[in-house]
C-alpha cells in the first residue's frame, strides 16, 4: 500500500528524517508515534509528494511516487495545522474542496462528510466561529472529500477537548472500518495503542521499530514489575510472568497490598531510546 | 474549467467578505472619484439650469417668453446672438440647453388658425435628457402664458382673423353650412376683440392633439471630444484606484493561501499552477469589472457623465480589467510572504498610479512625468477608458493603449505562472 523507503530530508543544519523506512499495510490502521520534532510531519508532507526527499523514494499503491497526480489523487491528507478557509462556512469549504477534485456531486458530498464528522448543524456557520475540536473534524472531513483510498492524519487530536477526542477517534475506526488505510501520527501513547494496528516508533527522523503493540512490548518492554506490601515494607521484583509471581507471594501470607506495572509503549520508548516519551 | 471556476467563485466570496478589500476596491475609489471631482471644479452644477438663449424672432410673443425666461427661478439664461453660439455653449458644457426663439414664430402665429404651429426649439445636452422634459414644459406655459397678452393686442388679433378669414376661403373640403358656421364665429370673435378693454382672460389648453406651441427638442450628438464636466475625468481615474484595489486584494491571495495552508490543500488537488492562477486571474478579472461597472454608471446616472461609445468602452473595461488581472497574478506568483505582498505591492502600486495619472489627470502633468507615465499600466487604463468614455477618439487610435493593456496582461499571467512554479513542481 505505501512503501516508504530509506529517505532522507534535512532543512539547513537541522536533520528531519535520517533514513526513515516503513511499510504500510492495505487496511490497517498505523500510528507513527514519536516525540515533537522527531520528523513525523516531515515524513508526512514527503508521503504526500508535497516535500521532495534529499534520497530515498516513496512508493504508493505499487502505482509508484505520489509526485504523480493520478497517484496522489487516491491519497487524503488533514494536516497538523488546520488549512481550512476561515471566512467560508463548512459546507461552502467542503464543497469548494469537492469541486476541485471534481467529485460528481459535490454540495451531496459536502452533506454527507458534514453528517460523518456531525458538524450538519453548524454547517452553514464560517469556519472563524468554530472550537478547536470542530474545526479539527472539519480538518478531517476536508481530507475525504475525494473518498481517498489512503488517509494521513497528522495529529488528528492535537489541541482538542476529552469530548472531540473521543468523537474524533470514533470517526477513525469508523474510517477503518470502512476498509480505508490509515497513518496516524501521534505523541500521545495511549491513542497510538488503542487505534492503531501496528505502531512505528520515531525518534530523530529514524524509525526505531514498527509493530503490533504486543510485538513492541514483547521486543523492548522487558519485564513487568510486581511490588508487594507486606507490613509496611515494600518488596519490589521484575518478572516475565506477573501472575505467577503474585500467586506465589499470596501463597506464602502476609500480603496487605499488590501492585502491578505491566510494560507499555512508554517503557518501549523509553527502553529503545532511553529518553520518556513526555519529556 | 470548473475547477478554475471552482477557484474564481471561492475567491470572490472571500474577497466580498473581507471589509478591507472591499473598501479599498469599491468605496475609496468612489470617493476618491468624487472628491477630485469637486477639488478639479465639478460641473456647476446647480438648482437652476442653465439655458443659451437666442432671439431671432422681433415678434412680441418672442419677447414675451424671453423676459419670462429671464424671471423663471428654474432658468439661469444667458442671451447669444446667434444659433450657433447657443448650441455651441451647450457644447462646451456651459449650458444645459440652447433655446432658440426662431423669425419663423411670427408666421406661426400668423397662420395659428389655419392650424399651423408657432415653433420653438431646444437643443440639450444629452447629459441633462433628464432635464429636456422640464424645459419642453417650462417652454409650453410660458408660450401658453403670452395668450392673454395676445387678445388684448388689438392690431395682432385683427391679423389673426383677417388670416383666419382668407384660409377659410380657401379651406374646399368644409361644406357650406360649416363654412357658415365657422365665418360666424370669427366675426363674433372680431367683435370681442375690437370690443375688449383689458382683460383677465386666461387662456386653457386645447383640447385636441394640434397645438399651437411646437417645441422641437433636439439632442446634441453625444459625440463631443471635451469633458463635460470634471467627473468625466476623475471617474476614469477612480477606476483605475479600483483596478489597484483589485490589485491589493488579488496579489496577496497565493500568499495567504501559503500562511493559511491552504495552497497545500490547492496543491494536493487534481491541478496545475495554470488552473490556479486562471481561477484567481479570473475572480480579479470580474472584480476589475464589477468596480468599473460601479463608476462608469455612477458617473452616468449621478454626475452627468455619458459615454460616447459604450461598445468600445466595454472593450477598454475588458482590456483594463485583463491587464490588472496579469499584473495581480504576476505580484501574486512573486510574493512570498504576507507583508511583501502587502508592503510592496501596495507600494507599488500607489507608485504606478500616481505617475500613470491615478491622482493627477495625465495633461496636468509636468513633461518629465508624462514621458514616465508610459511605463505605468495605469496611465494605459486611463488611456482606454477616456478614448470611448468622452474624448471620442477614432477606434483606430484606441487600438494602441488596448494593445498594450493586452500585452500587460499576457505578459502578467505567463511571468507569475513562472514565478509559482517551485510550489507546484514538486
Ligand atoms: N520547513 C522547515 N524548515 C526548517 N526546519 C523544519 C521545517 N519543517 C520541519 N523542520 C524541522 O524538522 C524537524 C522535524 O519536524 P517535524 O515537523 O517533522 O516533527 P514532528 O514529528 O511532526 O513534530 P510535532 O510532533 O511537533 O509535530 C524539526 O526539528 C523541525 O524543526
Ligand atoms: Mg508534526
Amino acid at each position: 500500500m505505501l512503501a516508504i523507503r530509506d529517505i532522507h530530508k534535512r532543512f539547513g543544519h537541522t536533520v528531519a528524517v535520517d533514513g526513515l523506512t516503513l511499510e504500510v499495510r492495505a487496511g490497517e490502521v498505523f500510528g507513527l508515534l514519536g516525540p515533537n520534532g522527531a520528523g513525523k510531519s516531515t515524513t508526512i508532507a514527503i508521503t504526500t509528494g508535497l516535500l521532495a526527499p534529499d534520497s530515498g523514494t516513496v512508493d504508493l499503491f505499487g502505482l509508484g511516487s505520489p509526485t504523480n497526480p493520478a497517484v496522489r489523487m487516491h491519497l487524503g491528507l488533514a494536516p497538523q495545522e488546520i488549512t481550512l478557509y476561515d471566512q467560508l462556512t463548512a459546507r461552502e469549504n467542503l464543497v469548494f474542496l469537492a469541486r476541485l477534485s471534481r467529485v460528481a456531486a459535490p454540495r451531496h458530498r459536502a452533506d454527507e462528510l458534514l453528517e460523518l464528522v456531525e458538524l450538519d448543524a453548524r454547517a452553514n456557520d464560517r469556519v472563524a466561529t468554530f472550537s478547536g475540536g470542530m474545526k479539527r473534524r472539519l480538518n478531517l472531513a476536508a481530507a475525504l472529500v475525494h473518498d481517498p483510498k489512503l488517509v494521513l492524519l497528522d495529529e488528528p487530536t492535537a489541541g482538542v477537548d476529552p469530548q472531540s477526542r473521543n468523537r474524533i477517534l470514533d470517526l477513525v475506526r469508523q474510517l477503518a472500518a470502512a476498509g480505508k488505510t490509515i497513518v496516524y501520527t501521534t505523541h500521545y501513547m495511549e491513542e497510538a495503542a488503542k487505534m492503531c494496528d501496528r505502531v512505528g516508533i520515531v525518534d530523530h527522523g529514524r524509525m526505531l521499530d514498527a509493530g503490533t503493540v504486543s510485538e513492541l512490548i514483547a521486543r523492548h518492554g522487558g519485564k513487568s514489575s510486581v511490588t508487594i506490601e507486606r507490613e509496611g515494607t515494600e518488596h519490589r521484583v521484575r518478572t516475565d510472568d506477573p501472575v505467577a509471581e503474585v500467586a506465589r507471594h499470596f501463597a506464602s501470607g502476609g500480603v496487605t497490598a499488590v501492585r502491578v506495572e505491566r510494560p507499555d509503549l512508554e517503557t518501549v520508548f523509553l527502553a529503545l531510546t532511553g529518553r520518556s516519551l513526555r519529556e | 474549467m470548473n475547477a478554475i471556476f471552482a477557484i474564481a467563485h471561492k475567491d470572490l466570496r472571500l474577497m466580498f467578505r473581507d471589509r478591507g478589500d472591499v473598501f479599498f476596491t469599491f468605496v475609496f475609489p468612489v470617493i476618491l472619484a468624487i472628491f477630485f471631482g469637486f477639488v478639479f471644479g465639478g460641473n456647476g452644477k446647480s438648482s437652476t439650469i442653465e439655458l443659451a438663449l437666442t432671439v431671432e424672432s422681433d415678434s412680441r410673443l418672442a419677447a414675451g417668453i424671453a423676459a419670462d425666461l429671464a424671471r423663471d427661478a428654474s432658468f439661469d439664461v444667458t442671451r447669444f446672438d446667434t444659433r450657433a453660439q447657443a448650441v455651441d455653449a451647450v457644447r462646451r458644457g456651459k449650458a444645459s440647453a440652447a433655446v432658440i426663439l426662431p423669425a419663423s414664430m411670427q408666421d406661426g402665429l400668423d397662420g395659428i388658425f389655419a392650424g399651423k404651429s408657432i415653433p420653438i426649439d431646444a437643443i440639450v445636452d444629452p447629459a441633462r435628457r433628464a432635464e429636456a422634459g422640464l424645459i419642453q414644459g417650462k417652454l409650453n406655459e410660458l408660450a401658453f402664458r403670452q395668450f392673454p397678452d395676445m387678445l388684448t393686442d388689438g392690431p395682432q388679433m385683427t391679423k389673426f382673423f383677417a388670416g383666419a378669414r382668407a384660409s377659410l376661403i380657401q379651406a374646399e373640403q368644409l361644406t357650406p353650412t360649416q363654412r357658415l358656421a365657422i365665418s360666424g364665429l370669427l366675426a363674433a370673435g372680431d367683435t370681442f376683440t375690437k370690443s375688449l378693454g383689458k382683460s383677465t382672460a386666461t387662456t386653457t389648453q386645447p383640447a385636441s392633439t394640434w397645438s399651437p406651441i411646437a417645441v422641437t427638442v433636439a439632442e446634441l450628438p453625444a459625440r463631443t471630444g471635451l469633458p463635460r464636466s470634471s467627473f468625466d475625468v476623475t471617474f476614469p481615474q477612480g477606476t483605475v484606484w479600483g483596478l489597484a484595489g483589485c490589485i491589493g486584494a488579488f496579489a496577496s491571495s497565493i500568499v495567504l493561501e501559503r500562511s493559511r495552508g491552504t495552497l497545500n490543500r490547492l496543491r494536493l488537488a487534481p491541478i496545475g499552477r495554470v488552473h490556479l492562477l486562471a481561477g484567481k486571474g479570473l475572480a480579479c478579472f470580474t472584480t476589475a469589472l464589477l468596480v468599473q461597472a460601479l463608476l462608469v454608471g455612477l458617473a452616468v446616472v449621478g454626475f452627468g457623465s455619458s459615454i460616447a461609445q459604450p461598445v468600445m468602452l466595454l472593450v477598454a473595461c475588458c482590456a483594463a480589467a485583463f491587464a490588472f488581472s496579469g499584473l495581480a497574478m504576476m505580484l501574486a506568483g512573486f510574493c512570498r510572504t504576507e507583508a511583501e505582498a502587502n508592503g510592496a505591492g501596495r507600494g507599488a502600486i500607489l507608485i504606478l498610479a500616481m505617475i500613470g495619472g491615478g491622482t493627477i489627470p495625465l495633461f496636468f502633468m509636468p513633461p518629465l512625468l508624462k514621458t514616465l507615465s508610459f511605463g505605468s499600466p495605469f496611465r494605459w487604463a486611463i488611456a482606454a477608458m477616456e478614448g470611448p468614455f468622452w474624448r471620442d477618439t477614432p477606434i483606430a487610435e484606441q487600438t494602441t493603449p488596448l494593445l498594450v493593456l493586452l500585452a500587460i496582461g499576457v505578459g502578467g499571467f505567463v511571468v507569475g505562472c513562472r514565478a509559482i512554479g517551485r510550489p507546484f513542481a514538486g
